[in-house]
């Protein structure tokens, strides 16, 4: 069910938390040998401490945010950019986050611009940038 | 017959161009990544304002990072940076294709990157559902 009717400059999205197994992140980007996510030894071979998430698993978390807002509006005319600062390990807790930061006019609609970010347990971001769609 | 040549930044050439292979989505598709991400919305498995199951709107991201696999053996990377305009829904039962052009190269702080501009379409319309572009670092092989 899409909120457009209570969007809001400033307005703090609900978070989302999410906790990424090994087995979710085999299943996003498929199990091979000399994987950096799928292949634990490769991935310390390559000098990270287990294997990593992949960076577009947090696009995801991010366009359910977005959907959760927007609905239709994210679905099709949503807009997402984002850059992937830190690795993400298998065992990561996500917690996303999203802060609305422009109400801009487009045709005869409007376009909700959220600033959105990914932070780990640790409270380190890994990933940041904005997402937008239209307000119905 | 296709020659597949290990990705190095000094083989990559700047407006050099990918196409995937196509691809038919299934309700087993959007099942598994609705499991991947952890992301049940009911839109997915039933009806939506779209007339009809929709996928999750990043399902199909994965054909477009990995358009370099179509003329490389890539050794390892790591993503930088992505960017999406969602133009239509993807739904079940659609064959999506992505094709992808590298825009630009470049080194920074001893790392090498590319960034590949792309757009994923509906095979049977030619009619665009994704268009976007990611930047990708290089990491080099060594013995």
């Amino acid at each position: 069910m899409a909120v457009t009717e209570t969007i809001a400059v400033g307005q703090e999205l609900p978070t989302l938390v999410k906790e990424i197994s090994q087995r979710q992140i085999d299943t996003y980007s498929g199990v091979r040998p000399n994987s950096i996510h799928t292949d634990e030894a490769w991935a310390r071979k390559k000098g990270f401490r287990t294997t990593l998430a992949q960076g577009m698993m947090s696009t995801a978390y991010v366009s359910e945010m977005m959907t959760r807002l927007l609905g239709a509006g994210f679905v099709k005319g949503g807009t997402m950019s984002v850059a992937f600062i830190k690795p993400v390990y298998a065992g990561d807790r996500l917690t996303v986050h999203g802060v609305v930061k422009e109400m801009r006019p487009e045709g005869g609609a409007t376009r909700a611009v959220v600033d959105v970010w990914c932070e780990n347990q640790h409270g380190e971001k890994t990933a940041a940038g904005q997402a937008s769609g239209l307000v119905s | 017959m296709s020659e597949f040549k290990k990705l190095t930044y000094d083989v990559l050439t700047v407006g050099e161009e990918f196409v995937s292979n196509d691809h038919l989505v299934t309700p087993e598709d959007i099942d598994a990544y609705a499991f991947a991400v952890d992301d049940h919305h009911p839109w997915f498995f039933g009806s939506s304002p779209f007339g009809g199951a929709v996928a999750h709107p990043t399902l199909v991201a994965n054909q477009a990072l990995h358009l370099r696999h179509s003329k490389y053996i890539v050794h390892a990377g790591l993503h930088a940076k992505m960017e999406f305009q969602f133009l239509q829904p993807i739904q079940p039962g659609m064959r999506v294709r992505s094709r992808g052009k590298v825009i630009d190269k470049y080194e920074r702080r001893g790392k090498h990157y590319m960034v590949t501009e792309y757009v994923t379409e509906d095979v049977a319309t030619g009619a665009p559902l994704i268009r976007g572009q990611f930047t990708q670092m290089l990491i080099p092989e060594r013995p």
